[in-house]
């Protein structure tokens, strides 16, 4: 015990001391900084006035004059009204005194409307909220000329209520950004914080340390105390991550805008805790499996090629949970909840959604945590026996023959 | 207090790295396992701290099995390694903390060793800045640094400088002085003959000569004369039927088969008059034996 807690002690100062760790922190923090800041800087850079100005031609009248009231309703344009030809028009969108500018032209049959920009490459067509505006003026001009009275208008006006509803009995209820966000986090978490066992045992072969280090200490100590080290690390740095994250958001952003992307109140103490027990045991099961195939190669340049394997597996955990949430009450999604390879990724956001019950949960962590014993066992005898395997790359035969062999 | 093998052999897919090999070391000392490159050193001390598991056989130490918690052992591999970019005294303490030494008393060691072998300046940089031998110190250090009773080097004085091959030598001896049990492999038999007390040469993974090193060259007879003369003698060497080994500016190496002839000869050269600097009669060395027994 006092030598597992030795190995994490050395572990964690050793990659907290490395430069490129402290680097590549402290550059996640100021671009999570910096990436907060945007709609700061973008109005500074701007100026204060950042209303589209909006030029409205209404030579005919057609309108009768009500477009002046467009300016009293809050509107995303700065409204002028004037009388002016098309090559003045045009000058002075190429003079950027406006942005845009509507022309009323009254036709034969019906009311032509041209919307003029100077480029119209990034638009597909008229935008729909002036289409709205205009339409709403024209009706109220019309309805109001047929002389009616408050309730008359009213009862012309529908006054419907539309509601979404469904036959399953289970309601997924949550915000499907910040769901997300959370199984994206995770899954970088994890995936990122336990490829580092993987090299950190390759290191140890490569600059040939193992031998003296497994007479120093047990294998088991070494690959456990390796893992926790790392995953405590990386707790800590996402934990850091979050937390400049939020403290970002609620010092730069409107309070209105980190509404709309995070509701707070989804994230109960119970959702808390599940979503911190699944990012440690499912580090765990990836930096075990990791540490089992950083134990098969002794150059650095193989750890990509044997590390594949487990990076397909985490690939494929992701998307089963990742594209199963879109129907969250789906048998596949439940069967990803319970999957070891997919449930770090899957529970969470089902626990977040309250579609999971705590015997759900229960079931899930003990599968997960039954395979992780297994491939602890098993990667700490591989790590044992190939500690000498100095050669080329271990093939997935001769792990089988080394996991079978006896006397090794 | 010893260390026992008894009947060790160890195959490799179809190769038999060790074979039946047995030695004892009863009393503090030297042990020196010699063999050429593959005869299986290595394999046999690997066996001996459990890295590796026998085939068959015992090894023990004071009756018990040779693992951590039954032996504080001190064991420096073939194979070099530190950690290149950790500080050298950390990785020094983490595996002084590995070893069980608690924190004051492993600073105090350090920096003892760290005196004793001329690298207190590196304490502080990544081991990679350090040049080959001076990383090879340090791996040095960590075998010895926990004070352990039985200390096991493998090749210890490969890739060294004259200097620190003198350094690591005197250690040995401190060590030993302080009864220590010290089992080495190596391939230089000079160093081995300075201060190596029992012997063991492998082949093959085969035992082909064990004993104290002093009664294996006692039982060779002396096989060559070393004449320093101011004149040629290549016609006393004719004479007595001898073969020259080596001749250089009158300094001759001449193989002997009995010590007779070569009292004969000295007598022949005096009464001759012949001014003599040096005539010395010589056993065997031990690069001499191993090369009869491996060669």
């Amino acid at each position: 015990m006092k030598d597992l807690v030795t190995v994490i002690k050395f572990t964690i100062k050793d990659m907290v001391k490395r430069k490129s760790f402290i680097i590549s922190t402290i550059i996640i923090l100021i671009l999570i900084v910096a990436g907060f800041n945007i709609p700061n800087i973008l109005k500074s850079i701007g100026g204060e006035d950042t209303q589209e100005k909006l030029l409205i031609v209404d030579e005919q009248n057609v309108f009768e004059g009500t477009l002046e009231n467009l300016n009293n309703i809050n509107l995303d344009y700065n409204i002028q009204i004037e009388n002016i030809s098309y090559d003045k028009i045009k000058e002075k969108i190429e003079n950027e005194e406006i942005e845009s500018a509507i022309v009323i032209e009254k036709q034969e049959n019906n009311i032509k409307i041209r919307y003029i920009v100077e480029n119209t490459t990034m638009m597909e067509s008229v935008p729909e909220e002036l289409v709205n505006m205009i339409n709403n003026m024209y009706s109220n001009l019309q309805i109001s000329k047929l002389g009616l009275t408050y309730e008359q208008l009213q009862s012309i006006q529908p006054n419907f209520e539309f509601s979404l509803e469904q036959t399953e009995e289970e309601k997924a209820s949550g915000n499907v950004l910040a769901i997300m966000l959370l199984s994206i986090v995770l899954f970088y978490a994890i995936y990122f914080c336990a490829y580092q066992v993987s090299s950190s045992i390759t290191t140890e072969k490569t600059s040939k340390i193992m031998e003296t280090l497994v007479t120093s200490t047990t294998p088991k100590t070494i690959v456990l105390g390796k893992t926790i080290g790392i995953g405590i690390v990386g707790l800590l740095q996402m934990i850091i991550i979050v937390g400049t994250a939020i403290i970002s958001a609620k010092s730069f952003l409107e309070p209105e805008m980190i509404d709309a992307i995070l509701d707070l109140s989804n994230i109960t103490p119970y959702l808390a805790i599940v979503t911190i027990v699944y990012f440690i045991l499912g580090y765990l099961a990836y930096a075990l499996l990791y540490a089992l195939t950083g134990s098969t190669v002794s150059k650095p340049e193989d750890i990509q090629s044997a590390n594949t394997p487990v990076a397909i597996l985490a690939v494929i955990g992701f998307y089963l949970s990742y594209f199963t949430m879109m129907n969250p009450t789906s048998e596949l999604n439940v069967f990803a909840s319970m999957f070891p390879i997919s449930s770090p990724f899957c529970m969470p956001f089902r626990v977040m959604m309250g579609i999971a019950s705590a015997s759900d949960v229960a079931i899930s962590i003990t599968i997960l945590v039954v395979t992780i014993l297994i491939i602890a066992q098993i990667a700490i005898k591989i790590y044992s026996s190939a500690i000498f395997n100095y050669g080329t790359k271990m093939s997935f035969k001769d792990i089988i023959k080394i996991y079978k062999d006896k006397n090794n | 207090m010893s260390l026992v093998l008894k009947n060790v052999s160890k195959n490799f897919i179809g190769k038999k790295a060790v074979d039946n090999i047995s030695l004892t070391l009863d009393k503090p000392g030297v042990f020196g396992l010699l063999g050429t490159n593959g005869a299986g050193k290595t394999t046999t001390i690997r066996m001996l701290l459990g890295i590796i598991k026998k085939d068959s056989g015992e090894i023990t130490w004071n009756g018990k099995t040779v693992e951590r918690k039954n032996v504080n052992f001190g064991y420096l591999p073939e194979e070099r390694g530190v950690y290149p970019k950790t500080k050298i005294f950390d990785q020094l303490m983490y595996f002084a903390e590995l070893k069980g030494m608690k924190k004051q008393e492993a600073i105090n060691s350090i920096n003892k060793w760290a005196k004793v072998l001329k690298v207190e300046e590196y304490l502080q940089m990544p081991a990679e800045k350090l040049s080959k031998g001076n990383q090879q110190k340090i791996q040095f250090m960590t075998a010895i640094i926990h004070n352990p009773e039985l200390v096991v080097l493998d090749e210890p004085f490969s890739g060294l400088d004259p200097v620190n091959t003198e350094i690591l030598k005197n250690i040995i001896i401190d060590l030993v002085a302080n009864g220590k049990y010290v089992i080495m492999s190596a391939h230089q038999m000079a160093t081995i003959e300075e201060f190596c007390s029992d012997i063991l040469i492998l082949n093959k993974g085969k035992t082909v000569l064990q004993g104290n090193l002093k009664e294996i060259k006692e039982s060779y007879p002396a096989n060559r004369v070393e004449v320093d003369v101011n004149q040629n003698i290549d016609n006393y060497i004719k004479k007595f039927e001898l073969e020259k080994e080596n001749e250089k500016d009158n300094d001759y190496v001449i193989k002997i088969n009995d010590e007779d002839v070569a009292h004969k000869l000295l007598n022949e050269l005096v009464k001759d008059g012949i001014e003599i600097n040096k005539f010395e009669i010589k056993k065997p060395t031990l690069n001499d034996i191993f090369i009869e027994k491996v060669g």
